[in-house]
């Protein structure tokens, strides 16, 4: 364009594009605004439109069996609380992380969500979480009527930042006709000399593995390490030796190779049906509600057994829990708060759960639901036969990448089992991988 | 305004009128061709805009952001924290990521010539008249449609498992192998099955490239007794060797990029993201986990930027080879 060649013109020019940017700014403009609008209404005023109702994104993991659970207890909670409207998501473990980490990280995560031990350093240190203690002086959620010093669970440097929803332990669960018929059965107190005896057992007379892989379940490891006087995991670092996870994984190479632990090659591919319900294996160590998956996972009938010790005594056990967090940035605290209370002690809402995220954490809704189920009544058992036989310890820190270090754990004893590892460079791999991912 | 717009070229053009001192009207003045040139201009930047916009805002934007990131430490919660070249420092030392670059070169090695032979032999086949040619030539093409999808990747995953169809077509041959995706060294060979069978891309190309070899060599050759592989080697391929380095590089580059395959053919979901011992770790799996599950976003745009270094070097390697094998007519190079 060559300016000022003939005023009129170019200013006349100049005048007809600006006429033409203007209206495209105009409506630009106007689709920003619009959008703008579209935007506050979702963030503040949807939340509290004008009728003052709340909504609350509300995520979770799981599948379809715990949705239906899920979204029963939320059409009662909104009956009780017409103010108040839920909205939820969920995915599979893994999925659901990956999900929630980016959307924590871009500002937007749920108000409330499902949570558990390994990740609460990791966000707390993020700022991802709410302190939950202010609305419990409040008065909008109570810390009262927990199980076995449960409302301590989620609590860490002071702050309340986790509300357990139920508890659960270690256990073996077994396949109960492959144990007769290899004629093992386990008591509180067995050890594990008796443990790799029955796994022998279990492989010559039920000609199936033993057990499905025990060497890559860091909780068990942990349980066997407090066994001994150690633990996984300290305030901020690993609570064990090299020299003690190359014992563990020798013993576990042996077991592959012998055939005690189910073909991790065929186990690798049922994934994510486990190798128990699968029929590879005779039993497995993993959380005591994980029956209720197996049972409509697998054609069998499972049953629990108590996890093998070390001095015939001492199991190392803990409470591990499945608990609701809540987003620091959300706008509605004290309505998040309301819904977690709701969803801890509500007798209605254990009727509804069921042990599909552990036995209940508070005493109103242990005695709200009443397994008749032979799955449930046998976890309900279980877990009062630790109360009885007084195992139960306090658990050991989760630090910061602890998350990650469990992912590590698992993946390296995976490929010690495939025989793509030696013992030493597994553990090797291992204790670099962790501490990358402590020091993060 | 808008009645401004409107009115613009109608108080124009009597401006313009008065202006020409010589010369017949009839002929259009440069003044306003250069005002249609501009409107053109604006037209086209206008339907390019939303182009312009993507690319700014979903290619180069993010390029220049990774590449910053791939200098800092950034975990997408804290703000990125510049640590020079440690990034790529870690990623040399990093066993994994060594083992996820030896798999991908692997793959690309192994999976891009077959796939390529698959494709030309094909396409030899269906050169020829027959009846029937379009049908054929639509069913083998129509696995590269579908293929990148990821309910083929679960469908292949379950063709490959234990006491799946393969695994029961080779216990009838003797071999046991339990499954090729549990098995850390097999399940590669199932990811490349895969890739070859979606063949259909390279062969169309190849198709059009052998309706361009003139008869006559053909015809020439006969009279000269050369026989069909003869003809194959020192007509058929000289003459398409542009097209089948057109192919060679395409499939290179795309070979480098398999992502979705892996990961689920490998197992998604579950402690091993990408396959039993990392069997199906392919550089943009490992990728993956670094940026997504292990929060690395500053160590994943690092990778990234050494994938894109890597492709760079490869493709030039096979710019320079193509001097030794690839021929122009006339003098084209």
């Amino acid at each position: 364009m060559r300016q000022g060649e003939n005023g009129e013109t170019t200013e006349k020019r100049v005048g007809g594009r600006v006429g033409r940017r203007t209206v495209l700014k105009a409506a630009g403009a106007s689709l920003a605004v619009a959008g703008l609008g579209a935007t506050a209404t979702a963030c503040g005023g949807g939340s509290d439109s004008g009728d003052g109702t709340v909504t609350l994104r509300y995520s979770w993991w799981g599948a379809e069996d715990r949705a239906e659970r899920i979204n029963r207890t939320i059409a009662l909670f909104e009956k009780k609380h017409p103010k108040i409207k839920i909205k939820t998501d969920f995915q599979p473990y893994t999925d659901f992380w990956k999900k929630f980490n980016t959307q924590a990280s871009g500002g937007n995560p749920p108000d409330v969500f499902q949570n558990a031990i390994g990740f609460l350093r990791k966000y707390d240190a993020k700022n991802v979480l709410l302190d939950l203690s202010g609305q419990v002086e409040a008065g909008h959620l109570s810390m009262e009527g927990f199980r076995a010093g449960l409302e301590k669970f989620g609590e860490i440097d002071g702050k309340l930042l986790g509300v357990p929803v139920g508890s659960n332990s270690m256990a073996l669960v077994i396949d109960k006709p492959v144990f007769a018929r290899a004629g093992v059965t386990a008591e509180q107190g067995w050890t594990w000399d008796d443990f790799d005896e029955a796994m022998a057992r279990i492989r010559d007379r039920a000609g199936r593995a033993g057990d499905s892989g025990m060497y890559g379940v860091m909780y068990l490891y942990d349980l066997y390490l407090r066994q001994n006087g150690k633990a996984f995991f300290t305030e901020d670092g690993l609570g064990f030796t090299e020299a003690d996870l190359t014992r563990w994984w020798t013993k576990a190479e042996k077991g592959v190779r012998s055939g005690l632990f189910a073909d991790p090659r065929k186990a690798a591919q049922i994934k994510p049906k486990s190798a128990l319900s699968g029929e590879l294996a005779g039993s497995e160590f993993t959380w005591d509600n994980f029956t209720v998956r197996y049972t409509s996972e697998g054609k069998s009938e499972y049953g629990l057994a108590p996890v093998p010790t070390t001095d015939g005594k001492k199991t190392g056990q803990y409470l591990g829990s499945l608990m609701l967090s809540a987003s620091k940035r959300t706008r509605h605290p004290e309505e998040v708060a309301r819904f977690i209370d709701f969803m801890v002690h509500d007798p209605e809402v254990a009727k509804i759960m069921g042990y599909d995220r552990g036995v209940p954490a508070t005493q109103a809704q242990y005695d709200a639901y009443r397994p008749t189920d032979p799955v449930n009544k046998a976890i309900a058992a279980y877990e009062e036969s630790l109360v009885d036989a007084g195992v139960l310890e306090p658990i050991t820190p989760h630090p910061n990448g602890a998350d990650i270090c469990e992912a590590a754990f698992l993946r390296i004893a995976e490929e010690l089992g495939l025989g793509k590892r030696s013992v030493a460079d597994a553990v090797k791999q291992f204790f670099t991988e962790s501490k990358t991912a402590l020091a993060g | 305004m808008g009645t401004a717009v409107t009115h613009a070229p109608a108080t124009e053009a009597p401006a313009r009128d008065s202006e020409p001192r010589h010369g017949p009207v009839k002929s259009p003045r440069p003044a306003a061709l250069k005002r249609r040139g501009r409107r053109e201009n604006l037209a086209g930047y206008l339907f390019m805009s939303p182009w312009i916009a993507g690319f700014l805002l979903l290619t180069a934007g993010p390029m220049i952001a990774s590449l910053y990131f791939a200098f800092t430490d950034y975990n997408l919660f804290d703000a990125p924290r510049w640590v020079g070249l440690d990034n790529f420092s870690e990623m040399f030392a990093d066993p994994r990521w060594r083992h996820s670059v030896q798999v991908t070169l692997w793959y690309v090695a192994v999976g891009t010539p077959i796939k390529l032979i698959a494709a030309l032999g094909v396409a030899l086949l269906l050169a020829q008249k027959r009846r029937g040619q379009a049908f054929y030539r639509a069913a083998f093409y129509a696995p590269s449609l579908i293929g990148a999808s990821v309910s083929v990747a679960i469908v292949w995953k379950a063709i490959f498992s234990d006491d799946a169809i393969v695994d029961r077509t080779q216990k009838l041959f003797g071999v046991d192998v339990g499954g090729w995706t549990g098995d850390p060294d097999l399940i590669i060979y199932s990811l490349v099955a895969l890739t070859v069978w979606q063949f259909g891309a390279p062969m169309v190309i190849f198709l059009a490239g052998l309706k361009q070899v003139p008869r006559e060599l053909y015809e020439a050759a006969d009279v000269d007794g050369a026989g069909r592989l003869r003809q194959f080697w020192n007509i058929t391929l000289p003459v398409i060797s542009p097209v089948l380095f057109f192919n060679v590089l395409l499939e290179t580059i795309h070979s480098f990029q398999i992502f979705s395959s892996a990961y689920i053919v490998g197992g998604g979901a579950g402690g091993n993201a990408c396959g039993p011992a990392d069997g199906t770790m392919v550089y943009t799996c490992y990728l993956y986990v670094q940026g997504f599950e292990n929060s690395r976003m500053g160590l994943a745009s690092a990778m990234a930027w050494m994938l894109l270094v890597g492709v760079a070097l490869v493709t030039a390697v096979l710019f320079w080879s193509q001097k030794r094998w690839v021929h122009y007519e006339e003098g084209g190079r």
